[in-house]
């Protein structure tokens, strides 16, 4: 059974037509108790870094998740901005503290080309290393990205996965039991398809 | 020949489906020639095969599904997967409705030769005339019914029959690159969608159509929803992904051990007669092609034989500006089944040109009778009254 | 910059021969409507056939309520796994948070942009400038100039395309989806001009439309009009060509475009 977070921010229903379209059991948590009765959890969201902490806070699925994931050690995908909040803490708007599962920053992406844009909205192609999430999507496919911010990993063995957009954009990231992208899996026709297929059978 | 930019090595030009042309002017169907025969593991391949049929062998009412036309392609499909397995597969046949004699007698002896249960299933004359025409005032080609039913009927019959596993025979990589080589190419839905129903499901047929249809008769050319075929725990892959694909060898094979007969084409040269023999109306359909794409099957003959390594360039030019582009005998007949003239037909056809191609239609050649061609059948012609309120539509959407 | 992007344009309408239905149509400069086919099915064969987005246009002058269309989007979005702009008859936020909570990641505003612009400044701050797309058609008059239609396509404003597509961004528009009337569904390419003058002027994203009647018009759109995206609704409907013949002509003139395979 897979728990989709339900703190009241990101495309639910895509998310959730997407493990459904796979054939997965998937369950829209709304509550925090809800996720310790799921094997595998889902963090998604779109919007502001500040929204979503104070949202994950106010309904306590900060302290739950921390329970199921960390101690207990339950696979987990964050998707978009469920990816930036485990982090330490981001520099969107002020200076706000994240997760802290990752020892990353969310900082903005800034660019010298004067033909790029920031939100960088859009297809980009992503390499990756060798890893069981990325089982089978080819090195340089089209992923698709809405984001001004980034995470800043302060230790490289986290990433996994990169973009270049003047520099190299850290597109997702793995430890352990967590598993993140920067991009929309449920967005990226096949082969964002085939990243969350893996999640499904992963077994870290 | 013409101006169009074409393949450095195969001759296929710019107006081909899917065509990419690399920094030595190299297509991308070559390319993936180059990775079917250097990089593909053929004998881990076979291994697979091997697992798969295993899997399903003795568990079903049938081993396996083969969708059949008679033609090459299914042909060697059934006789190597009965002859090296020992399979028991149920034949599946969609009837487009212009199935030649020889094409006939082929499949009578094949199955003889062979033993296999064998279900043919021909769609309402009266609705496949419709969707010829729609089809070929909407997307240039009147195939429409035949590439949905060929790809969406066996579908149904294996939800039917509870027969999971479905062979089909060559990998489309073989001829476009809509999939490539390195991707087992599943026959499915996503396939279907990509490149087999030009744009259109049965669904949409009804909207074009106006509802003048009864959603009914459109069944046959529907896909089955993935959840059934789920349910079914469905498999349906092309022989083509395990084993390579040769045809001019496979066509030999066929014909000293099952006697299978090759036949006459219209336009199309001699010495290829294993090619696209179960169709009467195949010289109007590659004719149609060349008026849209300045190419037709003489190119695609050609640049198949570049890539086996059997002939050089030059020959091949010379097999293409021999043949190509001329007017078949057969369009008569197809004016009468849709209900057009002569003019409709070539300024429906010319408006569906891929650019840059444009046909210089003062130079058009007749080409030749073949000796059949007063066995094909005539009935059925479409009255101009049944066609006007298709054609009206079309004449609305390109004034 | 990202990968050029190719769009289908679904434009939604209700069917003349089953009123019931919301069908695909193209349109001739705004009318001239042909049911060309079902809103799912449409969506799952583009998405089959790698198209980089969708967009989907409500342009039913009459059954223009943000629930008919929401409920077509709800249905879309179980099956496709894409992004997906939606526009049509958007009045007010609320309409923005109806849409986006049944699966779509855009919104269109295309009217009540010019009739209450401060529509822009709030959905961008409220739900981030991404998912905020302004829809400008406009036509040529005799003076030579370029006006802003809306309603679609019915009434003229006194706004210039081009310095409303700059106020738009300013207000915080996240995309410009522009449109040539006079060009739209004729098939003799789209409009170049008053393209590169917006995309040159602007730093967000935009896409071109209306005209698209052979594959050179689309590499034109990227190379003259300077697009980030070039939309299509009549070219695919009515022709022997698919997405990916296309992206292949597209990527053979040298565009930087996703090949999908």
């Amino acid at each position: 059974m897979i728990g989709i977070v339900d703190y009241g921010m990101g495309n639910l229903l895509s998310v959730y037509s997407a493990f459904d379209y796979l054939g997965a059991n998937v369950i829209i948590c709304k509550h925090p108790e809800e996720l310790s009765e799921v094997g595998k959890i889902v963090i998604p969201g779109v919007g502001a870094f500040k929204d979503c902490m104070e949202l994950l806070k106010k309904e306590h699925f900060d302290e739950a998740l921390n329970e199921q994931v960390i101690k207990i050690g339950k696979p987990t995908i964050g998707i978009c901005l469920g990816m930036q909040v485990m982090a330490k803490k981001s520099f969107e708007g002020g200076v706000y503290g994240g997760l802290g599962w990752f020892d990353a920053d969310v900082i903005k992406l800034t660019i010298t080309d004067e033909k790029k844009r920031v939100p960088n909205i859009g297809w980009n192609e992503v390499s990756h290393t060798s890893n069981p999430l990325f089982e089978g999507v080819p090195e340089n496919t089209d992923f698709y990205f809405v984001h001004s911010y980034f995470v800043n990993c302060h230790d490289s063995s986290d990433v996994i996965a990169t973009y270049p957009y003047d520099i190299p954009v850290t597109a997702s990231i793995l430890k352990n039991n967590i598993f993140a992208t920067q991009f929309h899996p449920e967005k990226s026709q096949d082969f964002g398809l085939k990243i969350l297929d893996n999640f499904i059978s992963w077994n870290p | 020949m013409d101006n169009l930019k074409r393949c450095k090595k195969c001759l296929l030009p710019e107006t081909h489906e899917s065509i990419i042309f690399d920094e030595e002017g190299v297509c991308n169907i070559c390319r993936q020639s180059e990775f079917k025969n250097e990089k593909i593991d053929w004998n881990k391949r076979k291994e697979e095969l091997t697992e798969l049929i295993e899997s399903h062998r003795g568990k079903y009412d049938y081993d396996c599904i083969v969708p059949f036309s008679g033609g090459k392609d299914s042909t060697w499909t059934l006789y190597y997967l009965m002859k090296e397995y020992k399979l028991k597969p149920l034949v599946v046949r969609f009837d487009h409705g212009f199935l030649r004699h020889n094409l006939n007698e082929n499949t009578i002896r094949v199955l003889r030769n062979l033993g296999a249960d064998f279900h043919t299933f021909t769609p309402n004359w009266k609705i496949v005339q419709k969707l010829m025409l729609q089809s070929f005032l909407e997307k240039g080609d009147f195939c429409w019914h035949c590439h949905t039913g060929i790809f969406s009927y066996p579908m149904h019959v294996a939800i039917k029959e509870k027969v999971p596993l479905i062979f089909w025979g060559e990998p489309s990589a073989e001829y476009t690159s809509y999939y490539s080589y390195d991707q087992a190419e599943e026959v499915d839905e996503k396939r279907f969608n990509r490149f087999v129903n030009l744009g259109i499901t049965a669904l949409d047929m009804a909207v074009r159509l106006g509802g003048k249809i009864d959603e009914r008769d459109l069944k046959p050319y529907t896909y089955p929803p993935l959840k059934e075929l789920r349910k079914l725990n469905y498999r349906s892959v092309c022989l083509g992904s395990y084993i390579p694909w040769d045809v001019k060898r496979q066509s030999e094979i066929i014909q000293n051990e099952l006697g299978w007969k090759g036949d006459l084409v219209e336009n199309v040269p001699p010495g290829y007669n294993y090619e696209k023999i179960e169709c009467y109306m195949q010289g109007v359909r590659d004719y149609i092609k060349y008026i849209k794409r300045g190419y037709t099957r003489p190119t695609h003959l050609a640049s198949l034989e570049i890539r086996h390594g059997r002939i050089e360039r030059e020959e091949a030019e010379k097999l293409i500006s021999g043949y190509e582009g001329k007017e078949p005998q057969s369009l008569a007949i197809f004016l009468e089944l849709v209900g057009l003239t002569k003019d409709e037909f070539y300024k429906i056809a010319a408006s569906h040109s891929v650019s840059p191609w444009r046909m210089k239609l003062f130079e058009v050649e007749a080409g030749e009778k073949l000796p059949d061609f007063d066995a094909w059948s005539r009935d059925g012609k479409m009255k101009r009254e049944d066609a006007s309120s298709q054609l009206e539509r079309w004449q609305k959407s390109v004034k | 910059m990202s990968k050029r992007r190719l769009i289908p344009k679904l434009q939604l309408k209700t069917s003349h021969y089953n009123p019931s239905k919301m069908v695909l149509v193209t349109t001739k400069q705004f009318s001239d409507f042909i049911e060309i086919g079902d809103a799912v099915s449409q969506s799952k064969i583009f998405q089959d056939q790698g198209a980089d987005e969708l967009i989907f246009i409500n342009i039913d002058r009459v059954n223009k309520g943000i629930d008919i269309l929401a409920g077509i989007i709800h249905n879309v979005s179980a099956e496709i796994f894409m992004p997906i702009t939606v526009g049509g008859g958007v009045q007010t936020e609320q309409d923005f948070r109806t849409l986006l909570s049944n699966g779509a990641d855009k919104i269109s505003i295309n009217t009540i942009a010019v009739n209450n612009p401060d529509i822009i400044n709030n959905a961008s701050a409220k739900y981030g400038a991404q998912c905020v797309v302004v829809s400008i058609d406009y036509k040529q008059e005799a003076d030579e100039k370029c006006y802003v239609y809306i309603n679609n396509g019915s009434t003229k404003t006194k706004l210039s395309p081009i310095d409303w597509a700059v106020e738009c961004e300013q207000r915080g528009a996240g995309e410009l989806l522009l449109c040539n009337i006079d060009r739209d569904g004729m098939r003799y390419g789209l409009d170049n001009e008053i393209c590169n003058a917006i995309a040159t002027q602007v730093k967000i994203p935009v896409i071109t439309s209306g005209g698209c009647g052979l594959a050179k018009h689309f590499i034109d759109g990227f190379k003259q009009g300077q697009a980030d995206a070039v939309a299509s609704g009549t070219f695919f409907a009515m022709q022997d060509q698919n997405f990916m013949q296309t992206r292949s002509q597209i990527k053979n003139s040298g565009i930087n475009i996703r090949v999908y395979s």
